[in-house]
């Protein structure tokens, strides 16, 4: 027995535990400790209302139709590498696997440089093939053992020179009037794509909390070994989330041929560091096991309301560049438990 | 039931189980004691199916048996819980109980949450356990998670049909008191439906649960018995071969301390944690400040080393006021400190014994301002020597060595950088007492080269056998000090008396 | 039990690494020739072939090398300067000099070293489009024959125009500009503004960077249209890919062909958007003449049909010939120029000066 710690009697029917807080948390109230996970949708609200109090054209139906617009395929995107940070890994290829998407998918349906008309048959095959860049990536990265750093790093190139290899520099214009519906036709005047983003959401959603595959995300986020050690096939998750992620960016590629009305091997350029930033900004944490689909959500429109508030309030570019560099940096520094980290790398 | 039959079981050179066999049978705990080393942590995952042994089997209902698997180990009704524990922090009780099994809450490929924290609900019942399975493991304190732990061992009865069988792998040494009065109780009520494997260095508490205890030296039983028979000297025999008596502590050492005084503190206080504390420490002193957690006492200790400067009063070394205001500035001054977290705090494990050795004072192995291998390699060499490091070599890595040698490396460590204040937060946690022993032989000697040291130890009893003079602390403040010579030493009742 | 480590030797990773990077490479490299020493050999080092404007530039240089029956390398930089420099360093060696570039630098600054080792190698080299205003042909005799550039200011004024034409003459108009330390942003940017200062009964509502990319036009033009509505008549886009962006932000709205555009470059689906009545200008560099010209200058001073020191310096530093393709000369321009590849004589190596660079 320890006899300096005085011996009291025990009564064993106590059940509930004293919830006590570790020795820090004395700094930072609990109520402050329990609002951390809203505070990207705090930001979300105040930036909004920021905005609009000083442009309520803000607020316009209209507005807002054009900021889910421009948020539909940066959400389709953050969808994918959002399971991939929960993970614990991160995925690189955003921008190279989108340019596949919409390449293949540019020279499938009807467009003005060969003579084919695939039409949805073709959409589905460009995202399936998506899908198995994606699995390379997961395969690279779990059989090989290389960091999925450098493995999706790897991909990208791969993905962008394969579109160039395509179409010789190129760019192809899509003329499939389905396609283009995608962009061009509104459902409840919100443009079809809105609603797949949508829908991707929701499906995602359900996917994270509902299945199986989804928890394993999470526990292999939140202690690989102890995943492991609990009969969790850990490989083959990591291979699904990769191919699921692929998948995504395909359909991403689906929605930007649509919007623009062409494919070429740039067409996803300067995607990954928005994608990256609206997972962090809402919430999930890159070190993984963190956050989610919904936390991605509210991230993909803080940027996108940020976006169109700084054209709205005419600021200028040359400062507009420094405000997204800023928002990463706050984002993150207001949602890490600094509590927690004593060695910050 | 279950049987261990000639199990061995080799880590490259170190042979961590030599021929062993065991036997549990249903509804009873069995007590496993052993110094660190002896093999027990390794035992307990040869039953729980993280390693497969070299040679010898397993046998189950007198049936020969591979696990192949921690899950294989679970489905014969095999759970461990672990001394580091094993939950997912990012998940609700709910999901870390049934981490890996939510199959059979799954109904068109959706898993039912309603369900899954329902039958969570179930296994937590078994352990009087009143929380919301939906709660984060991480907003859970240390022993609420034990709870869930043993919630989730015994969730494996509705896997399977086989008699339950639950390693307990030093499961009190982070817990209070209070807590482990729980654990105790449920591990007796849960008898009826489960055995338990008990391991621990805490012998009290194993001779309190067990019904038999088996003794490991050296990857070997030595000795079975049941507990009727068993006492705690008789215990540390087997497990060291030698009695436990006053010169455990090498009272026959103590020697007053010189007059030189080294560090003093007036009027020292911590708002919220400690005040009013005066003190003087000399050349040669053992001085051990008793409390309990709460009394301020771990955070006096802290203010000492840097890591939490006080807030008023004085503190004064070689007769200079100082504030310190980080380790590094206590280092400076001749300050060491042997930490209590020594794998954390004390030694960078991936490097070997001689960067180690010499981390604190780089300037003695530099030659024109460059880090000299060779002589970093000849002073942790004398070291070794001296203080009798049991290492295959210098260039051992850290980890690799046991806990007791690694305490001696931190050691090291501070006299290599010539400190002429120790200060000791429980050096002796989680050593065997063949290692402990060694700790109090160089406290002697430190104290006879004149080094003075500042104790917080683990026992009373500890703080009693080493110290010269004794402070009791309660509540932030020193309600006692005791004359602790050879000779004269208060008893432990004298300075609980002062400590609750 | 809660320590992670890779248990990979950092032998067998480094393998793997390399291994991995070595394909990544292989997927933007090209066709890899022998360089013979006797034969000259004609390199064209260009930003990548991802894109329109560049992919066409390396099919006139082929077709130059073809022409003449030399062999033909194409350099890519990825946007990487140093990789541009030492891609262009490697070749050197390899041909020992025998060789001839036009290359269009990265950055300014990656001019000077890419001059300085075609010298020191004894090649010919033209650059285009950037280089450091200190640097001149004339200083490095004979090896750096010429500096091609397209004047920003006229093109970005004459775009303008156009544009100012096609919204009657005044209202207020928006414009996409492209990185904003890019020389071409800058001129182009300083073009609309003459034309601006010309016509006081237009406005500049807004200036965006949209960094001269498509997707990033689309979205700035959707926030421009809740900011001014229709007070927006008409779009400047420093470059093609910008203004196609801004068409299909329209057309989303439905109205592309009500609100003007004008663009830069010349690329395919502007012109057809200027044949459709939904860009009022664009203006093509030809950069197939880019290409190609660019290797026949400096292989006509090696080969001894010129010599550089005797040149003018309005042709050592000149721009080139834009062409302003507006709805009257669209269809034209689309049959000769993106129907087929267009006619260049080769031999006509100045007939497209129109004047020395600004000091």
């Amino acid at each position: 027995m320890d006899p300096e710690v005085g011996r009291q009697s025990s009564n064993s029917g106590v059940s509930t535990p004293a919830l006590r807080e570790p020795e820090r948390a004395k700094l930072r109230p609990r109520s402050l400790r329990r609002l951390r996970p809203f505070a990207p949708f705090v930001a979300l609200v105040v930036l909004s209302l920021l905005v609009g109090a000083l442009n309520p054209r803000f607020f316009e139906f209209n507005n807002v139709v054009r900021i889910a617009n421009s948020a539909a395929i940066p959400l389709v995107l953050a969808l994918g590498e959002t399971f991939v940070i929960i993970l614990g890994s991160v995925d690189l290829s955003v921008e190279g696997v989108l340019a596949v998407g919409a390449v293949v998918i540019s020279l499938l349906v009807r467009n003005d440089s060969n003579a084919n008309a695939l039409g949805w048959t073709g959409a589905a095959l460009a995202i399936a093939i998506c899908a198995g860049i994606g699995c390379l990536s997961g395969l690279i990265h779990v059989q090989l053992r290389i960091p999925s750093f450098m493995a999706t790093l790897g991909i990208w190139f791969v993905g962008v020179g394969m579109a160039t290899l395509a179409l010789g520099g190129s760019t192809v214009r899509v003329l499939d009037t389905n396609i283009r519906s995608l962009a061009l036709t509104r459902l409840l005047e919100f443009p079809l794509a809105v609603w797949v983003a949508l829908s991707a959401l929701g499906l995602a959603w359900v996917f994270e909390r509902f299945t199986r595959i989804g928890r394993y995300v999470y526990a292999i986020g939140g202690g690989e070994d102890l995943a492991v050690l609990s009969g969790i096939p850990v490989k083959r998750v990591k291979v699904v989330i990769f191919t699921l992620a692929g998948a995504l960016y395909g359909l991403a590629g689906l929605l930007s041929a649509a919007q623009l009305g062409m494919g070429n091997a740039l067409i996803g350029s300067g995607r990954l560091f928005f994608t990256i930033t609206a997972v962090v900004v809402g919430g999930s944490a890159l070190t993984g096991g963190e956050g989610g689909v919904l936390n991605t959500f509210i991230g993909v429109l803080i940027i996108a309301v940020l976006a169109n508030g700084m054209v709205l309030l005419g600021i200028s570019p040359y400062v507009q560049q420094a405000v997204q560099g800023l928002l990463i940096i706050v984002a993150v520094a207001l949602s890490i438990d600094r509590a927690r980290l004593k060695i910050v790398k | 039931m279950l049987s261990v039959k000639n199990v061995s079981k080799t880590f490259g050179v170190v042979q961590a189980l030599d021929d062993v066999s065991l036997e549990i049978n249903e509804n009873e705990v069995v007590g496993l004691v052993g110094e660190n080393g002896a093999g027990k942590s390794t035992l307990m995952r040869v039953l729980a199916g993280v390693y497969a042994p070299d040679r010898g089997s397993l046998q189950l209902g007198g049936k020969s048996i591979v696990f192949g698997s921690p899950t294989g180990a679970n489905l014969n009704g095999i759970g461990i819980v672990f001394q580091e524990q094993s939950l997912l922090p990012n998940l609700s009780i709910a999901e870390n109980i049934y981490l890996g099994q939510e199959r059979q809450f799954v109904r068109l490929g959706l898993i039912s949450r309603r369900r899954l924290n329902a039958a969570a609900r179930r296994q937590l019942e078994k352990v009087h356990a009143d929380f919301d399975p939906r709660t984060r493991t991480s907003e859970l304190n240390f022993a609420a998670r034990q709870m869930v732990e043993l919630a989730k061992a015994l969730a494996l009865e509705e896997r399977t049909d086989r008699h339950l069988v639950i390693l307990l792998d030093e499961p009190t040494s982070m817990l209070e008191q209070r807590d482990i009065d729980i654990l105790f109780a449920r591990v007796r009520a849960l008898r009826a439906r489960a055995s338990f494997v008990f391991v621990s260095h805490r012998l009290e508490e194993v001779l309190e649960i067990s019904d038999r205890i088996y003794v490991m030296k050296d990857g070997r039983v030595v000795a079975h018995m049941p507990v009727a028979d068993a006492t705690v000297p008789q215990l540390h025999q087997l497990m060291v071969g030698r009695d436990r008596h006053a010169e455990y502590y090498r009272e026959s050492r103590q020697h007053a301390p010189r007059a030189e005084v080294v560090m003093e503190a007036s009027g020292l206080a911590v708002d919220g944690a400690y005040r009013e504390i005066d003190f003087t420490l000399r050349k040669g002193e053992v001085l051990g400040i008793a409390g309990v957690i709460g009394s301020g006492r771990e955070e006096l200790t802290r203010t000492l080393f840097g890591f939490l400067p006080q807030t008023r009063g004085k503190l004064r070394v070689n007769g200079r006021e100082v504030r310190l205001n980080s380790p590094s500035e206590a280092a400076d001054i001749g300050i060491g400190y042997i930490p209590r977290e020594r794998r954390v705090e004390g030694l960078v494990l991936p490097l070997s014994v001689a960067v180690n050795m010499t981390l604190a004072s780089l300037q003695a192995v530099k030659i024109r301002g460059v880090i000299s291998p060779k002589r970093e390699r000849e002073l942790a060499k004398r070291w070794v020597e001296k203080l009798h490091v049991r290492t295959p070599s210098v260039d051992t890595l850290c980890l690799q060595l046991s806990g007791g040698n690694q305490q001696k490396v931190v050691l090291s460590k501070w006299m290599n950088a010539r400190s002429r204040i120790l200060i000791f937060d429980h050096p002796t946690r989680g050593l065997d007492v063949g290692a402990k022993e060694e700790v109090y032989e160089l406290i002697r000697d430190l104290s006879d080269d004149g080094i003075a040291i500042v104790l917080t130890a683990d026992t009373l009893e500890e703080t009693i056998g080493l110290c010269h003079s004794i402070l009791a602390m309660r509540d932030g403040r020193v309600t006692a000090r005791f004359d602790a010579s050879p000779g004269s030493k208060p008893s432990q009742v004298d300075l609980i008396r002062h400590m609750v | 039990m809660n320590d992670f480590t890779y248990p990979i030797p950092r032998r067998t990773f480094i393998r793997r690494a390399a291994v991995l990077a070595g394909s990544g490479a292989l997927a933007s490299m090209l066709p890899y020739r022998v360089y013979a020493a006797d034969k000259v050999t004609l390199v064209n080092s260009i930003r990548s072939l991802s894109n329109p404007y560049h992919a066409t530039w390396n099919q006139g240089g082929q077709a130059f090398a073809n022409a003449i029956g030399a062999d033909y390398v194409t350099l890519v930089t990825e946007g990487d300067s140093e990789k541009g420099i030492a891609d262009i360093r490697a070749v050197l060696a390899k041909t020992g000099g025998n060789m001839v570039l036009n290359v269009d630098p990265n950055d300014s600054p990656d001019a000077r070293p890419i001059v300085e080792a075609c010298v020191k190698a004894g090649a010919y080299v033209v650059t285009q489009w950037n280089k450091p205003a200190d640097l001149h042909p004339w200083d490095f005799n004979p090896y750096y024959v010429a500096h091609i550039s397209f004047d920003g200011v006229r093109y970005g004024e004459e775009t303008a125009n156009a544009l100012i034409k096609a919204i009657g003459g005044s209202g207020g108009i928006v414009a996409l500009g492209g990185i904003l330390s890019n020389t071409p942003a800058i001129e182009r940017k300083a073009g609309l503004q003459k034309a601006l200062d010309a016509n006081p009964n237009v406005k500049l509502l807004d200036l965006q960077v949209a960094n001269w990319k498509s997707s990033e036009a689309f979205n700035i033009v959707g926030s421009w249209l809740t900011r001014f509505g229709d007070q927006m008549k008409g779009i400047w886009a420093a470059n093609d890919d910008m203004g196609t962006g801004a068409l299909e932000a329209l057309r989303a709205e439905n109205l592309a062909g009500k609100i003007p555009i004008t663009g830069i470059d010349g690329i395919k689906l502007a012109v057809e958007a200027v044949r459709a009545g939904e860009f009022a200008a664009t203006v093509s560099w030809d950069p197939y003449w880019q290409g190609s010209m660019g290797l026949a200058i400096p292989y006509a001073a090696k080969t001894g049909k010129f010599e550089s020191v005797k040149e003018p310096k309005s042709h050592r530093e000149f721009y080139g010939t834009g062409s302003l393709v507006t709805k009257e000369n669209a269809d034209e321009f689309y049959k000769t120029h993106i129907e087929s590849a267009p006619k260049i004589d080769f031999d006509d190596l100045w007939g497209r000066v129109t004047g020395q660079i600004r000091e």
